[in-house]
């Protein structure tokens, strides 16, 4: 059995102060002292990010890896947009299932803020396909796209989405380290500015700086004395047309609803099961449809279900979803994000949580999403 | 008989009025309406330009005909404002057409009467049998300086033409052109807005060209201003083509239907052609219309047409189409021109 | 810029795409554009169905704001389709404009 027995975060916004080599070093050197290990002990390393080669022209970043950790280990790199950071974890988990005895290294990494918030719309783009950045859209446009043809099949307005932003927003308080540590009302979320429409600033993640990393083995002593030691229990992956043109549905995104089936049956788990979820919330439709498409909600009754607010923290509910801020309020620094959302229910499974932890949880599971819906992962973990 | 298969036009939807342009100013609206006899003008939106107006028209042109686009083996563009310097709109005009590959493709340089100009060149390719068909496009986003006084007429819009042998709803009868080096209004290298010479553009220039074309056309035709049903005469503003009819024997009845330009504006190289666009709409077969071009530098090109009887087939709805608009207001002119 | 020759490949599938009609299967105003957009911001973005059953995208142009609906009838039209620096190629492409205009 592979186990998660480390993981750090730094701080999620705009750390105007660091590089992006730096906070791949802050997250590997924490995630490692929190495992108690040395890096010697790391075999490999996976690392995520999207856009340090579009926006910085900083590419090779395997080498500046291996220079911050000191070592000739290979170091692979992953992009998938914003699902770079589960992909990272996936290839880490094969990679140990056929390496028995090894210990990875999973660091997902974004540095956004050096750039004009046109660029780094632009650079987000690059998820789309050049039919739909020709067409002027942008990442969010994509989203709103969908949320249009949801709303209208299932008659919703924009306040239906508002209560994922209000949910997330107070998990945010709860989290010292997300992006966004204040609440939002409805009626703040419905009076900011609109991004694309329907979709508005309070309706979106933002563009945040970070780095998270997880430490992954496949050796059970070492798993064994770990104090904090959680298993993976399935990640799996599925994949969809780049463009919205090439998908059968809009209301929602089909490789989820493939990867989750996958990964539910590897798992041999029921969705009744997950106790503790993080979703891809970069819009608030986005958490919508992640619950309709991995099964926990019924197609088409996520907009109503939203508004019981039952998977917000304190609420009672079975499960609850985004204790970590979502990247809405935790932020959304592209690669960190599905290694984030790992070590979110990494540390929700082992009581880790602090002023957000859910009392009696076994299994949580993370959803993350590449481009449009081209790419989604979802993984499972338990105790 | 060479002459007009078909036609086409576009007109941007946006218009400024005059009150607006001359409201910023400090200029008395009601002095400039009375001078130029126009009251608005179309603008073309950010995302257009002479090529796209011209695709339009082109578009226009071509549809419902029942030809093949291989067989069009002249693709010429007239304009002030082509999208480049360098590198022929024609062709991508031709290229987005479907036009093929086999045509001469050739962009015309003229101020306002570039595409008259290569109407009479189509004519002679038709006539020497190197094409049966050939189009002709006169487009322009015709911009001018902020406070000039063309800033009041300068407008956007764009004509087509499928000239040909058969299957005509115009004959050409007769044309001539008659040219001097006679610079009125001129544009050089890099320079952004044209420049003229006032008073100059008048006598000297529009009238006596007009005047020397049309009479000169009048005369190998054997015909008289009352022959004609229609006249149409360059539209710099609405005060010159009436003066200019006046002064040639030509009445109000004939050329009102032409005066488009106090609702649209002088789109420059397509200026006289849209008013051919406005006539064609009510023209009847077997009548005569006259159309003189004038372009500043200077020239005047002038056709006698006859209508036949498949224009019926082929009239484009022009007075109900260019209702369809939207005002904008001067800053908003100023973003759509590229000026700000 | 954007290279002269992807202009060129891109200009195929215009000319197939051009003055077709079709139907909206979605939009969506944007506000916050990538840079090479932020002139024509606030702009319309469509799905559009064509006629022979294709789907492209593009923006929507002199349309009427109450008209703007999923379903509604569209012409592709040709205009230029992103801000280029003045020394660039001109990059032309399809918008959408509502059949009724």
């Amino acid at each position: 059995m592979i186990k998660v027995i480390g993981f750090y975060s730094t701080e999620f916004g705009e750390i105007w102060d660091k590089s992006l080599t730096a906070l791949i070093a802050d997250a590997t050197l924490g995630a490692l002292a929190d495992a108690k290990i040395e890096k010697e002990k790391i075999d490999a390393v996976f690392f995520a990010n999207m856009l340090s080669g579009v926006l910085e022209n900083n590419l090779m970043l395997p080498a500046r890896i291996s220079e911050v950790l000191g070592t000739h280990k290979p170091v692979f790199r992953t992009e998938a947009a914003c699902a770079s950071g589960a992909i990272a974890f996936h290839l880490a988990k094969n990679w140990l299932m056929a390496n028995p005895g090894k210990t990875a290294l999973v660091v997902g990494a974004e540095k956004l803020t050096d750039y004009s918030p046109e660029e780094v719309t632009a650079g987000l783009a690059a998820a789309a396909s050049g039919e739909e950045q020709a067409a002027g859209l942008t990442f969010p446009g994509l989203y709103a796209m969908m949320a249009q043809v949801y709303m209208q099949k299932y008659k919703y307005t924009e306040e239906n989405l508002a209560y994922v932003s209000h949910k997330n927003h107070y998990h945010g308080t709860l989290n010292p380290k997300a992006h966004f540590r204040r609440p939002v009302t409805i009626d703040q979320v419905l009076k900011s500015a609109y991004v694309a429409y329907p979709l508005k600033v309070l309706d979106s993640s933002p563009i945040s700086d970070g780095a998270s990393a997880v430490i992954v083995t496949s050796d059970e002593s070492l798993a064994k004395r770990s104090s904090h030691a959680v298993s993976v229990l399935a990640s799996e992956t599925a994949t969809d047309s780049i463009s919205l043109k090439g998908r059968t549905r809009l209301d929602g995104i089909e490789a989820t609803q493939i990867a989750a089936d996958l990964a539910f049956s590897a798992a041999k788990l029921g969705r009744g099961d997950i106790d503790v979820a993080e979703v891809h919330d970069s819009f608030s439709i986005a958490e919508l449809f992640a619950m309709e498409d991995l099964g926990f909600w019924k197609k088409g009754s996520a907009g109503s279900q939203i508004r019981d607010l039952a998977t917000m923290i304190g609420k009672g509910g079975k499960l609850t979803v985004n204790t970590s801020g979502g990247l809405k309020a935790g932020g959304h620094p592209v690669g960190a994000t599905g290694v984030k959302q790992i070590g979110e229910i990494y540390l929700q499974l082992t009581n880790q949580a602090d002023r957000r932890q859910l009392k009696k949880v076994k299994y949580g599971l993370t959803h993350n999403v590449g481009g449009s819906g081209g790419v989604a992962v979802v993984t499972i973990l338990g105790t | 008989m060479i002459g007009i298969v078909s036609y086409g036009f576009y007109v941007p939807k946006f218009r400024i009025k005059i009150d607006d342009i001359a409201s910023v100013w400090g200029k008395n609206p009601e002095d400039i309406k009375r001078s130029l006899v126009i009251n608005e003008k179309a603008v073309a939106g950010l995302d257009e330009d002479s090529l796209t107006m011209g695709f339009e028209a082109s578009s226009m042109a071509l549809s419902g005909l029942k030809i093949d686009r291989n067989d069009i083996g002249s693709v010429l563009f007239g304009s002030e404002t082509p999208p480049y310097s360098v590198n022929p709109a024609s062709t991508i005009l031709g290229e987005f057409l479907g036009i093929g590959n086999n045509y001469l493709a050739s962009d015309t340089q003229f101020a306002c009467k570039a595409a008259t100009g290569a109407i009479i060149t189509t004519i002679g390719q038709i006539a020497s049998g190197a094409t049966s068909l050939g189009l002709v496009c006169g487009s322009d986003k015709a911009n001018a300086a902020t406070h000039d006084a063309l800033e009041y007429t300068a407008a956007s819009g764009s004509v087509a033409l499928l000239l040909g042998q058969e299957n005509l709803i115009l004959e050409i009868l007769g044309f001539h052109s008659y040219s001097s080096d006679t610079p009125d209004f001129w544009r050089r290298e890099g320079i952004r807005y044209p420049s003229h010479g006032g008073r100059f553009t008048g006598k000297p220039s529009y009238f006596r060209h007009i005047k020397e074309a049309t009479s000169k056309v009048l005369e190998k035709t054997k015909l008289v201003p009352s022959d004609f049903a229609h006249a149409i005469f360059h539209m710099p503003n609405g005060k010159f083509p009436r003066e200019i009819a006046r002064e040639m024997g030509f009445s109000e009845s004939q050329i009102e239907t032409s005066l488009v330009v106090s609702m649209l504006g002088n789109s420059y190289t397509a200026s006289a052609l849209m008013g051919l666009a406005s006539v064609l709409e009510v023209a009847k077969p077997g009548q005569l219309i006259l159309m003189s071009s004038y372009g500043s530098g200077a020239g005047s090109d002038s056709f006698v047409f006859r209508v036949t009887k498949n224009i019926d087939s082929r009239r484009r709805e022009f007075k109900k189409s260019i209702l369809k608009k939207e005002y904008i207001d001067y800053s908003t002119y100023l973003k759509f021109m590229n000026i700000i | 810029m954007i290279s002269p020759t992807k202009i060129w490949r891109r200009q195929k599938t215009t000319v197939k795409q051009l003055g077709l009609t079709g139907t909206v299967v979605t939009w969506t105003k944007i506000f916050v554009p990538s840079s090479e957009y932020t002139s024509l911001a606030p702009f319309t973005v469509v799905l559009v169905e064509l006629e022979n059953k294709d789907k492209a995208f593009g923006q929507l142009v002199d349309f009427d704001i109450k008209d703007l609906k999923i379903g509604m009838r569209v012409k592709s039209v040709l205009r230029r389709v992103r801000e280029v620096e003045r020394e660039d190629v001109i990059p032309y492409g399809i918008k959408f404009r509502p059949t009724s205009a």
